[in-house]
């Protein structure tokens, strides 16, 4: 199109070249001191004192286990998210039944949940003074302020990602395929696992990428029900905040880079996945 | 009865995915939602009322009500624009330009909250300038209102860009061959087009933003009836193991989001009526 911009007739449906201009540097201008100079600032601060000082502080014991248990509470969180959201989709795409409209607003109330609330919701139930979690905490199962808690909690808040990017997309695919493969003999699971899942795998990806990138970095949620014990119960997120408040900036920023650079790395798949199998997940485009 | 409730289907897995969809529906979801609300009835309505209408809590709400709505205005106008140049302008770095619009979404609020906080403090890059101009950002309202723009910023542009590709071109030529001039068009043609996404945007980043605690805290400075967020105090309260007070408050911000929720609802049916299926 720019030969065309570059003549005297410009097409009457785009605008003159300089308002175009305006506006791409707006753009640039305000994505640039709103989203990557925070971004780079991460970066800039951790590295303040020299490599050496931003690994030496990620090599110390309590940042291990923060990085371990952060592992673990997304290790558990996401795939039962996933398998939920498989399962919904599933049901939602596949049967016809009443309330399904309320089934899906349900799957995205989470969504519309502010996060401290989630985990007041979590204490509420499960704490010790309640009647169900002090029945537990009898029988040896502390759920808040330990690893369950701070796993539900988790679930709590990734809950609709899989979900409502699956969706769309076997909406769209409807049923005909794993319809042709059950006349052909197949069963229940072969069905899933050879026709449905092949179809599928792209925006489930996509889901999962979401969940996790939201389940390693929650912190509202999990600020609630973990209890902050050092080395116990605090998240990577919690122990940003915990080294953040003593002060101890270069430690809070390495932290912060570390799950910075998996937010960039989450960025580039799911960027990759677009533009790769842009067709596929034209139908989840939207947030 | 006209239709049965469930009608029958050859396809598997019914009882499997509905057993597993309904099981933790309730255990993740309702379970806790109720325990809350149990919480509030065992307490009393009236004395929830009184937990909640106090000046601190009222400062609170108000606060984080009206941060939220500032924001949500600025991702407004500013979503807008960058959808527009991102799906109709062609120039190097617009892809970077895309990907970096959901890095709000993919970057924990913590990580946020001090990298804003590092940004805008007076000692700050961004700070350090608005001080010569006698401006102070970090631990003000003002430092609240740039992490909510932070976290509501992707809402607007992602829910706009799809709409603006499907946008056909003739709509715009046949408004060009009626003699409107280009800023015509946009104003008259296009934007209403737009509106419907552009509100669903709108509201998804304000209720996102009511809710937020993790970017907010660490720019807010926390000063009673001055700088602090609702979520905030459910914290506190819970830090006291006031049980009552935080539940109060969460069912106060409960109402305020489930009303959003239906706002939002009854806004896209009112748009939609008004101009028609987009």
């Amino acid at each position: 199109m720019s030969d065309i911009t570059q003549s005297r007739f410009r097409p009457a449906t785009t605008e003159a070249p300089a308002a175009r201009l305006v506006l791409i540097l707006l753009a640039v201008a305000g994505l640039g001191v709103l989203v990557l100079a925070p971004l780079a600032t991460v970066f800039a601060e951790a590295l303040a004192k020299g490599v050496g000082a931003a690994l030496h502080s990620l090599t110390a014991p309590d940042a291990w286990s923060a990085i371990r248990l952060t592992l673990i509470v997304a290790g558990c969180a996401v795939p039962l998210s996933a398998g939920f959201g498989i399962a919904a989709a599933w049901l939602v795409t596949k049967f016809s039944f009443r309330g399904k409209a309320l089934l899906i607003t349900l799957i995205d109330l989470p969504f519309s949940v502010s996060p401290v609330v989630a985990g007041l919701c979590i204490v509420l139930t499960f704490g010790a003074n309640a009647t169900l979690g002090g029945w537990l905490v009898a029988n040896g199962w502390p759920i808040v302020f330990a690893l369950p808690g701070i796993v539900l909690a988790t679930l709590f808040v990734t809950f609709p990602f899989v979900a409502r990017e699956l969706i769309p997309v076997m909406i769209e695919q409807g049923r005909v395929e794993e319809e042709a493969a059950l006349t052909l003999g197949a069963g229940g699971w072969r069905v899933f696992l050879t026709v449905t899942l092949p179809n599928i795998r792209w925006a489930l990806l996509y889901g999962v990428l979401l969940a996790n990138a939201r389940a390693m970095g929650e912190f509202g949620a999990v600020a609630v029900v973990s209890g902050k014990i050092r080395g116990q119960t605090a998240t990577m997120p919690i122990t940003i905040e915990m080294l953040y408040n003593e002060y101890l900036s270069v430690a809070a920023f390495s932290m912060a880079a570390l799950l910075a650079v998996l937010a960039l790395v989450t960025l580039c798949l799911k960027s990759a996945l677009e533009w790769r199998y842009a067709d596929q997940l034209a139908a989840t485009h939207r947030h | 009865m006209a239709r049965p409730f469930i009608q029958r289907s050859p396809m598997p897995g019914l009882g499997l995915s509905m057993g597993i969809t309904v099981t933790m529906l309730s255990l993740v979801v309702f379970l806790p939602i109720g325990a809350l609300l149990m919480k509030g009835a065992s307490f009393g309505v009236f004395n929830v009322w009184e937990a909640v209408n106090r000046e601190r809590v009222w400062a609170a709400l108000l606060l984080s009500f009206r941060m939220s709505l500032l924001a949500a205005l600025v991702n407004l106008v500013f979503g807008v624009l960058l959808a527009w140049v991102l799906a109709r302008y062609r120039f190097p770095g617009r892809r970077i330009l895309d990907a970096a619009v959901d890095l709000p979404f993919a970057l924990p609020t913590a990580v946020a909250g001090i990298a804003l906080t590092a940004l805008y403090a007076p000692n700050g890059l961004f700070g350090s300038l608005a001080k010569e101009v006698g401006l102070r950002i970090a631990y003000t309202q003002w430092g609240i209102l740039i992490a909510l723009i932070f976290v509501g910023l992707p809402f607007v542009t992602r829910t706009v860009q799809p709409v603006v590709e499907e946008i056909e071109r003739e709509v715009e030529e046949a408004s060009a061959t009626l003699g409107a001039t280009r800023l015509h068009t946009l104003r008259r043609v296009i934007l209403p087009m737009l509106m419907p996404a552009t509100l669903t945007g709108f509201a998804l980043a304000l209720a996102r933003a009511v809710g937020e605690y993790g970017s907010v805290i660490f720019i807010a400075g926390n000063l009673p009836l001055q700088t602090e967020i609702a979520p905030l105090l459910i914290v506190i309260k819970l830090e006291e193991f006031d049980y009552d007070g935080a539940a109060s408050i969460g069912i106060a911000m409960l109402v305020i989001s489930f009303s959003m929720l239906f706002a939002i609802n009854l806004i896209q049916i009112w748009s939609r009526r008004r101009i028609g299926h987009v």
